[in-house]
C-alpha cells in the first residue's frame, strides 16, 4: 500500500492542474482505495484471487520517458481496421486511424462536458466504489484511455481495434486506462478492446471500460487479453444498455499471470438482448477469475452467458455469474452457462452461478459443468490413426469452438482462432 | 492376418476372455456371436487396444506384428479399424475435418502425400454415395444430432475412407432398421475383397444374412465353445445358446 501512496503523491506533484475537481475526485478515490485496501480471501466476492502480488510488485505509473520509439508493425494489428493505438500506456494519434463518425476527446474535455462524474457523494458513482477497490484506483491515477463516442445513426462496417500495448518495458510500470465508451442510437459498430504484452518485465494494468448503448444501437464488443505471462491484468467493463438495443461481448483471455475480470450489464431500459461470452485458456501458474452481473432491471429484455475455461498444469479459474431479476419486471428471459475442461490434476476450477429472482414472469436457466477430457471421445479419434497430441487439440479446439463462433467478424474470429488454437498446442 | 492364440484378457483386473483362440485370414469375414457378457465386446476392445483392457497370457498379432503394446493409433495406422457399438459424439469438432486428419495421418503412415481439400471432398462424396448418407453430416461436428442409423453409417463411411485392412464390426447392427442395416451390409459388401478381413460382433443372425460369413464363432465365458459356417448362426436363431453350455 505504500508504493501505490507514493504513486499517487507523484502522479499529484507531477500533474498539471487543470481542474480541481478532477483532484478532488482523485484524492476522494484514493482515500477510498486506502480505506478498504487490496481485496483479501475474506472478501466473498474475491475470495478465489490472491492479490497480495500487486503491492510486492512495486509497480510505478508509466511516464513520457517510457514510450518507446516503434517502427513497423504494430503488434497485434489487423490490417484494414480503424485504431486507437496505446504504447506503454500514452496515445498514439499518429499511428490511429479512425472515421468522421468515431470522435475521442481529451480526459479534461470530457470531465467539462460531464459535470455528473464529480458528484461523487452520489452513492451510486461508478468512479469510486467500496465493493471493486481496483476501480477506485483506476479513478485515483488514471492516466491513460481515452471518451470514444459514436455518432448517432452511424453504421461502422469496419471494426475498431483499440490496441493497448506494454512493450520494451525496463522498470515494473502500471497503467490505470479508463475508456468512456459511447454508442450513439441507431448505430452499429464493432470493437476489439485488445491488450498485449510483450515484455518479460512485470507491470499492471488496470483498465475501466465504460460502454453507453444508447436507443437501438448495436455493439459488438470482443475483448481480448494477450498480456505478457509476467503481467497482472485487472479489468472493470460496464455496460448500460438502453432500449432496442443489442450487445454481443466475448471476453477473450489469453495472456497474464493474474487476470481478473469484472463484468457488469444493466438494461437500463425495455426491449434489449445482451449476449456475453467468455473464453479462458490457461497453463502454467496462471489465474483468470471472471466475475459477471447481469442486472434485468427493466421488462423485456433477455441475457444469455456462455463462459468456457480450460486450464492445465497449474492454473487455475473462477467462474462467478450472477443474474439479478428485479422485482416487477416482466417477460424476462436470463440464461447462463459455463462449462470447463481440467486437464491437470493440480489445476483448480472454481464455479459459482448464481440466480437472484424477484419477479415472476421469468425465463432462467442457468448451469455449469466441469470435467476432463472425455477418455471415449480421446480413444475414438486415436482409433482413426490420430496421435494422442492431435486427438487431444482436436478435442480441446472443438470444446472452444462455440465461443469463437459467436463472433461475428470473420477476421478477428480468425486472429483469436489462430491465438487460442496456438496456445492449446502448447499445452499438450 | 489375425492371429490370436490362447489368450488371457480382461479390463480393470477382471478377467474376461479365458483362453480365446482365433485366426482370421485375408479376405474373409468371422461373424462373433454370443449373449452379452460373453466376452464379444472385450475381444473387440483388446484388438483395438482401448485402455485399461490388458492381456495376461497368449498372444495377440496382427500380421505377425505383436499388438499388445501398440498404441491405438500405431495399430490404426497398420490398418484396425473398429466400427464403434456406440460412436462417440465430439463437440465441436467437424466431422468433413476430423475425416480429413485422419486419412492425412493414415497416408503419412504410408509415406504418402496428404490429400487437398478439393480432392478430398470428391474422394468424400463417392463415398457417401455409397452409404447413403446426405452431405450436411459432413459439416456437423462428428455424430452430433446423427440418428442411432447415421451414427452406424457415419463408421462405414469411415471405414470405406480409411481403407483398413482389418474392421471390427461391433454390434454394427444394434438399433438398426432393416433398411439401414441393408444400408450398411451393402457398405461392407461393396469394400469386401481378397485381402481385407472382418469381424463381425453380433447377437443376430439377421446382420449375417446379408454378408455372408466365411466362419462363425460362439463364444461363451470368454472362450469359442464351437465353430461353423452361416449355419451355425441360424442354430443359435433357433435354439438360442443354452445348448452348447456345459
Amino acid at each position: 500500500m505504500k508504493n501505490f501512496e507514493k504513486q499517487f503523491t507523484d502522479l499529484l506533484i507531477n500533474e498539471p492542474i487543470t481542474d480541481d475537481r478532477l483532484r478532488t475526485l482523485r484524492t476522494k478515490a484514493f482515500e477510498n482505495f486506502t480505506q478498504t485496501g487490496l481485496p483479501t480471501k475474506k472478501w466473498e466476492e474475491w475470495q478465489f484471487t490472491d492479490f497480495r502480488a500487486l503491492s510486492e510488485e512495486e509497480y510505478r505509473l508509466a511516464k513520457d520517458f517510457d514510450l518507446p520509439s516503434i517502427s513497423g508493425k504494430i503488434p497485434g494489428k489487423i490490417s484494414n481496421f480503424y485504431t486507437l493505438i496505446f504504447i506503454n500506456g500514452h496515445y498514439q494519434p499518429q499511428l490511429s486511424q479512425i472515421p468522421d463518425t468515431i470522435s475521442v476527446i481529451t480526459g479534461a474535455d470530457y470531465l467539462k462536458s460531464n459535470p455528473n462524474v464529480f458528484s461523487i457523494e452520489n452513492e451510486t458513482s461508478e468512479w469510486i466504489s467500496k465493493s471493486n477497490p481496483f476501480v477506485s484506483l483506476n479513478t485515483s491515477m488514471m492516466n491513460s484511455g481515452l471518451p470514444i463516442r459514436i455518432s448517432d445513426n452511424s453504421n461502422i462496417k469496419k471494426p475498431l481495434q483499440i490496441i493497448y500495448l506494454t512493450t520494451d518495458t525496463t522498470d515494473k510500470l502500471m497503467n490505470h486506462p479508463r475508456f468512456d465508451i459511447y454508442i450513439g442510437k441507431n448505430s452499429k459498430i464493432t470493437i476489439l478492446e485488445h491488450y498485449i504484452g510483450l515484455t518479460n518485465v512485470s507491470y499492471l494494468t488496470n483498465a475501466v471500460s465504460k460502454f453507453n448503448l444508447a436507443n437501438n444501437s448495436q455493439l459488438s464488443h470482443i475483448r481480448l487479453q494477450e498480456e505478457d505471462g509476467a503481467s497482472h491484468h485487472i479489468g472493470f467493463t460496464s455496460y448500460n444498455i438502453e432500449a432496442d438495443s443489442l450487445l454481443q461481448s466475448s471476453f477473450i483471455t489469453n495472456g497474464a499471470l493474474l487476470c481478473r475480470n469484472d463484468i457488469k450489464i444493466n438494461f437500463t431500459a425495455q426491449g434489449s438482448h445482451a449476449q456475453i461470452n467468455g473464453l479462458s485458456v490457461t497453463k502454467d501458474d496462471q489465474h483468470h477469475d471472471k466475475h459477471i452481473i447481469v442486472n434485468h432491471s427493466n421488462s423485456e429484455c433477455q441475457s444469455d452467458q456462455l463462459f468456457k475455461f480450460v486450464l492445465s498444469d497449474d492454473a487455475s479459474g473462477v467462474f462467478n455469474g450472477k443474474v439479478v431479476v428485479g422485482e416487477d419486471t416482466k417477460s424476462t428471459n436470463a440464461n447462463q452457462s459455463n462449462k470447463n475442461l481440467v486437464l491437470s490434476p493440480s489445476a483448480v476450477m472454481n464455479a459459482n452461478p448464481q440466480l437472484e429472482i424477484y419477479a415472476e414472469d421469468v425465463k432462467c436457466s442457468h448451469g455449469s459443468t466441469t470435467g476432463q477430457i472425455d477418455t471415449e471421445a480421446l480413444f475414438y479419434l486415436r482409433s482413426r490413426g490420430l496421435s494422442h497430441d492431435e486427438a487431444n487439440r482436436l478435442i480441446l479446439n472443438g470444446f472452444v469452438s462455440d465461443i469463437l463462433e459467436k463472433i461475428n467478424d470473420e477476421e478477428i474470429k480468425l486472429y483469436i482462432d489462430d491465438a487460442v488454437s496456438k496456445k492449446i498446442k502448447n499445452m499438450l | 492376418m489375425l492371429e490370436i492364440k490362447n489368450l488371457h484378457a480382461g479390463v480393470e483386473g477382471k478377467g474376461i476372455l479365458d483362453g480365446l483362440s482365433l485366426s482370421v485370414k485375408p479376405g474373409e469375414l468371422h461373424a462373433i456371436m454370443g449373449r452379452n457378457g460373453s466376452g464379444k465386446s472385450t475381444l473387440a476392445n483388446i484388438i483395438t487396444g482401448r485402455e485399461n483392457y490388458e492381456i495376461t497370457s497368449g498372444e495377440l498379432r496382427f500380421n505377425g506384428k505383436d499388438l499388445a503394446d501398440m498404441t491405438p493409433e500405431d495399430r490404426a495406422l497398420d490398418g484396425i479399424f473398429m466400427s464403434f457399438q456406440y460412436p462417440v459424439v465430439i463437440p465441436g469438432v467437424n466431422n468433413t475435418y476430423f475425416l480429413r486428419a485422419a486419412l492425412n495421418a493414415q497416408l503419412k503412415h504410408l509415406g504418402k502425400e496428404e490429400i487437398n481439400a478439393a480432392d478430398f471432398m470428391r474422394l468424400i462424396r463417392e463415398k457417401l454415395k455409397l452409404v447413403n448418407m446426405d452431405e450436411k453430416y459432413l459439416s456437423r461436428a462428428v455424430n452430433d444430432g446423427f440418428s442411432g442409423g447415421e451414427k452406424k453409417r457415419n463408421e462405414i463411411l469411415q471405414m470405406l475412407t480409411l481403407e483398413p485392412k482389418l474392421s471390427i464390426l461391433d454390434e454394427t447392427d444394434s438399433g438398426l432398421d432393416i433398411d439401414a442395416l441393408k444400408i450398411v451390409a451393402k457398405g461392407v459388401n461393396e469394400y469386401r475383397n481378397k485381402d481385407r478381413s472382418f469381424i463381425a460382433i453380433t447377437h443376430y443372425q439377421r446382420l449375417l444374412e446379408y454378408m455372408q460369413p466365411d466362419k462363425v464363432h460362439i463364444l461363451i465365458d470368454g472362450k469359442i465353445v464351437k465353430s461353423g459356417k452361416m449355419d451355425l448362426a441360424m442354430e443359435i436363431e433357433e435354439k438360442g445358446y443354452s445348448w452348447l453350455e456345459k
